[in-house]
């Protein structure tokens, strides 16, 4: 009875190919009234000999058509969702939507660059006006009215005293003014130059540095100054200190790292010396510690100063200092 | 300065590689900028920093070089047997202020004729043309000694004298002097200017370039060589008024050794003799101002404090005694006089400069200074947070996909004509530039948004699109009570995009885009409350832009701390470029006025509701023009006149167009309810939310849509 009922359900089962149909079987076969159900029943008019081998037998059927059932039908409800979710499929080469980070401007990025590296060596930064006057940006820097020295720098007046500040030292000036020494600060900011070709822009931004305390000496600039070259250039590039004039400074210096470019073999950028000019530096002139009336005698300093593009065209190998103000998108986007 | 190897060997007794020589003189602060081999001669080019007018010679770069190499220096042949006649010619000061000493030989029967060819080469490699044995012999011995002379034809001095004053001292009568100079330009004399005069005339614009009159030429058979000194301030200063540069005044202003001019004159005087077949008669030298030897004392202790280690003092004192300083000298302290061709030097700083310039920066250590800890002061931690703030405001705009800017502080009337500011608009407060490079840079920048403007223009005509920049920089705003004006920074943030070009495109309009930008900003850095007006900027189109205001620290009150919007039309058609289909939207914020009043908040925690919530949307029409702030406010004032149990209020859906009438709008809004001590029925809260719509509908003239 059972082998007939198998042979019944396994030729049924062949032309059963979505869940609902895979219901109806069930319901035919395992349920209430199903042919299962109403076979047990059918063994009680069997002898009692006979009753228990084919009670096995319809139970073993039984739960062979329930697993059989259950394995279709977990086929079938798999073929439904993958068919939905091949229906429901993106193109993920397709970019996503957003909008592109902009770029800070690389003049700010270099900036910040040093300002992290000074901060680290407990700088603080100090500020002040660009728009200065004659006094804090020239005299008081012991570069009087009709000094050669002047010739050094094309300024912008804005009257007779009042000019845009050719260097960021006047800040040194104020903050001296402000405070007692000891003293350790970088002043950033933007500088100005009547001056305007491939090399030169009427403004451009510059780092200074100052530093005093009761015996600061000439090797503590050197330390100082080629720690930050360092970190800036990375640890294996040449720095050479040679004398220069500054007229706030004394001794002064001009100081020199091995060109980037060429590896110091000789190039256009380093006017086939091998070396680059990228800073000037040297110990504060007991002048301006007299202007700001500190003692000259018992207190020493030093001074530096960089120019941020020149900084930043190094490193980029950018060769037109305009680029940084025409704020070509195509430029600012590449930093 | 162009320097001739070979003319150097003259003097000091040198024989090494080129390469060396370059390497000493740039490490001693004689950088070498250029080297050129011309011929069998090398001509290095060093440039000379202002305080060493003594190395404007070869006689002062083969000095130094006795110095670096520890080798012998001699002066050229310069002694003479001058004829011994009586002079009929005097020179007369009148003004010794500004000549400190005047000296001169007079020469007879020159042939004028020109110079030997190996004057001629030296002189042209260091590019000085060729002129006549007379020209080129002072010009020889200005490159050899660093000391300007001047040539004078004799016969065509009247009165056979010489007067050396300033133009106001000769001038007699109210006519300004004038002169006729070497270059055959005629100038204007002012007062103060100092004058070489014969008993007519000028024939000399002192130490900067001679007059036409008393020119040498192929006639001169008499020469009168000047050689003196002037101050440097009188001569900058009249070079500067008069535009005249010569090789002349850039020596003189930079300082001239009183004490060689003699040799100068003299070693003049014998090349003439020498050279163009005449006699030396006369020495005239009036030096009515002596020669102040400055003597500067220090110790050995503070030249190896100062320096950061111990210089031996045997190499101090070879090296300053080798740059001609006198020195007398204990065991510990030394005085130095200093040579007149080194006033330069003047205080201990100065002498300790040459001994280490000499000695070698590179021999001294680098050091780590040691510093103590600082204290922050309060100062300091403002500054800090203005800078924690920009930084803020920064990194938002670039996530936010704007570039950043960096402009030139300057903009220019025509800035003003275009954004069409008024003359009674603060804006136009500048502070001028009485230099400027072109007019349309010429006054400092009171707004930002003008050199954005620029940026967009030039962006746009280089085929760039999506243009997003802003820029973060001072502003300079002139006041009538300070001398300096106000520096005050700013953001501005310029939008204009292609929209029609994008993938996800999406129809909001650009003006919400910015204005999204900047309330995030603001709220970002710690402002809730912000208020909006339509802005009274002439350039902004004034359906589609705003002044922002927010509280302030002192008084409470709402403050005006910039504006955005839609740029007008007007202003776009007088761009350059055309911009015909999409808007452009600029901002500008008065930065440090919002720091200044920013209002730090202490954060204190609110605990998390434990009730749930329940909601109610309703939709109403409204008149197209009602601002939708006002249902906002009316139905956040809710919240006190009817029941603390509202708990938010969104606006979710803004519609025209088919189901609502013309003119009309409607507006679908949610209310969330919520208790913070029991869970709200649903009949609760529809109570609550008619009592709501009743109190604001009749108030916005609304109708619930149906
Ligand atoms: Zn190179």
């Amino acid at each position: 009875m059972s082998s007939s009922l198998k042979e019944l359900f396994s030729e049924e089962l062949k032309s059963a190919n979505d869940v609902e149909s895979i219901n109806i079987l069930r319901v035919k076969y395992l349920g209430r009234k199903g042919l299962i159900t109403e076979s047990l029943k059918s063994l009680a008019s069997l002898s009692l000999n006979e009753r228990p081998k084919a009670g096995k037998a319809l139970n073993e059927l039984k739960v062979f058509i329930e697993e059989t059932l259950r394995d279709k039908e977990l086929l079938f409800s798999q073929k439904v969702l993958e068919s939905r979710l091949s229906r429901e499929s993106l193109d993920i080469t397709v970019c996503g939507k957003y909008i592109a980070s902009g770029k800070t401007h690389p003049i700010n990025q270099v900036l910040s660059e040093i300002i992290d590296i000074f901060e680290v060596m407990g700088f603080e930064v100090e500020e002040g006006p660009e728009v200065e006057t004659d006094y804090y940006n020239f005299e008081a820097l012991n570069i009087p009215k009709d000094h050669p020295a002047r010739d050094m720098q094309d300024t912008f007046y804005i009257s007779d005293d009042i000019v845009l500040r050719t260097q960021t030292s006047p800040v040194q000036i104020r903050t001296m003014e402000k405070n007692r020494p000891p003293l350790r600060f970088i002043s950033p900011g933007k500088v100005y130059r009547c001056d305007s070709d491939v090399s030169h822009t009427p403004m451009f931004h510059q780092v200074e540095g100052l530093m005093v305390d009761t015996n600061i000496n000439f090797g503590h600039l050197k330390g100082v100054i080629e720690t930050f070259l360092k970190e800036f250039f990375g640890q294996k590039v040449g720095i050479r200190f040679r004398p220069s004039f500054f007229p706030f400074t004394e001794p002064s210096v001009e100081v020199d790292i091995s060109c980037i470019i060429c590896e110091s073999k000789g190039c256009r950028i380093c006017k086939e010396t091998g070396w680059l000019e990228v800073l000037g530096a040297g110990m504060v002139h007991p002048k301006v510690f007299e202007n700001v009336s500190y003692d000259s005698t018992i207190y020493t300093g030093f001074a530096f100063g960089m120019g941020v593009e020149r900084l930043t065209m190094l490193k980029y190998s950018i060769n037109d200092i305009r680029l940084f103000f025409e704020n070509d998108l195509r430029f600012l986007r590449q930093f | 300065m162009k320097i001739s190897v070979n003319w150097l060997k003259d003097y000091a007794n040198f024989n090494t590689p080129i390469d060396d020589l370059v390497q000493r003189l740039t490490m001693c602060g004689l950088e070498v900028e250029a080297v050129e081999n011309v011929n069998d001669d090398t001509i290095i080019d060093i440039n000379v920093t202002p305080n060493r007018q003594d190395c404007l010679s070869h006689l002062g770069i083969a000095r130094e070089i006795s110095v670096l190499y520890d080798c012998q220096f001699k002066y050229p042949e310069h002694d003479f047997i001058a004829e011994n006649t009586e002079l009929d010619f005097n020179v007369d000061i009148i003004n010794t202020q500004l000549c400190h000493r005047y000296a001169g030989r007079i020469v007879k029967g020159v042939k004028i004729a020109p110079s030997p060819k190996w004057m001629q080469e030296r002189l042209m490699n260091c590019g000085i043309r060729a002129i006549n044995n007379v020209v080129d012999i002072t010009n020889y011995v200005l490159l050899e000694f660093g000391h300007p002379l001047h040539a004078f034809d004799l016969n065509k001095l009247k009165g056979k004298k010489i007067l050396v004053a300033t133009a106001g001292e000769v001038t007699k009568t109210l006519e300004p002097l004038k002169i006729r100079l070497l270059d055959n330009s005629e100038r204007i004399l002012q007062d103060q200017m100092l004058l070489i005069n014969d008993a007519d005339s000028p024939i000399a614009l002192a130490g900067i370039m001679g007059g036409s009159t008393s020119e040498v030429t192929e006639e001169t058979r008499d020469i009168f060589i000047e050689s003196a000194w002037f101050l440097p301030q009188s001569i900058r200063n009249t070079s500067r008024i008069l535009g005249i540069k010569t090789e002349s005044s850039y020596r003189f202003e930079r300082g001239a050794d009183i004490k060689i001019l003699k040799k100068a004159l003299d070693r003049a005087a014998y090349l003439m003799k020498e050279l163009c077949g005449c006699t030396i008669h006369g020495k005239i030298d009036i030096y009515p101002k002596r020669f102040k030897q400055q003597k500067i004392k220090l110790s050995f202790d503070k030249i190896n404090r100062y320096i950061g280690m111990e210089i031996p003092k045997k190499e101090v004192l070879r090296i300053l005694s080798a740059l001609t300083f006198e020195i007398e000298c204990s065991e510990d302290e030394l005085t130095v006089k200093v040579p007149s061709s080194r006033c330069d030097v003047t205080r201990d700083v100065d002498v300790i400069e040459e001994v280490l310039r000499i000695y070698g920066y590179d021999k001294v250590p680098s050091l780590l200074p040691v510093a103590p800890i600082k204290i922050h002061s309060q100062d300091s931690e403002a500054k800090k947070v203005t800078y924690k703030i920009i930084k803020k405001c920064r990194e938002l705009l670039l996530n936010e996909g704007f570039n950043e800017a960096i402009n030139y502080s300057f903009l220019g009337p025509q800035d003003f004509d275009l954004f069409n500011i008024n003359n009674e608009d603060i804006q136009r407060n500048t502070i001028n530039i009485l230099n400027p490079l072109n007019s349309e840079d010429s006054m400092m920048r009171t707004m930002l948004i003008p050199s954005l403007i620029r940026n967009l223009v030039y962006n746009i005509s280089r085929g760039n699109k999506d243009i997003r920049i802003f820029e973060i920089a001072r502003t300079f705003l002139k006041t009538e009570d300070k001398q300096l004006p106000i520096e005050e920074r700013h953001i501005s943030i310029l939008l204009c995009q292609d929209k029609e070009k994008y993938l996800y495109k999406d129809n909001v309009e650009d003006f919400y885009i910015l204005k999204g930008v900047i309330e995030k900003l603001l709220k970002n850095i710690g402002i809730d409350e912000i208020h909006f007006e339509r802005s009274k900027e002439f350039f902004l189109h004034q359906g589609r832009s705003a002044d922002l205001f927010i509280k302030t620290h002192e008084n409470n009150k709402f403050m005006k701390i910039g504006y955005f919007g839609v740029l007008s039309p007007q202003v776009i058609q007088k761009l350059s470029v055309k911009i015909l289909k999409q808007e452009v939207l600029a901002a500008e914020l008065l930065l440090d006025k919002i720091i200044n009043n920013l209002m730090f908040k202490k954060i204190t925690f609110l605990p998390i509701a434990q009730f749930p919530f329940i909601e109610r949307d309703s939709a109403v029409v409204v008149d197209d023009t009602l601002e939708l702030s006002k249902i906002v406010n009316l139905l956040n004032s809710c919240k006190d006149s009817i029941s603390n149990l509202i708990e938010e209020v969104a606006i979710f859906d803004i519609y025209k167009g088919k189901g609502i009438e013309d003119g009309k709008k409607s507006v679908a809004f949610n209310i969330r309810y919520r208790s913070t001590d029991k869970t709200l029925s649903d009949e609760e809260v529809d109570t609550i939310h008619k009592k709501v719509l009743s109190e604001v509908l009749p108030k916005i003239e609304g109708k619930i849509r149906s």
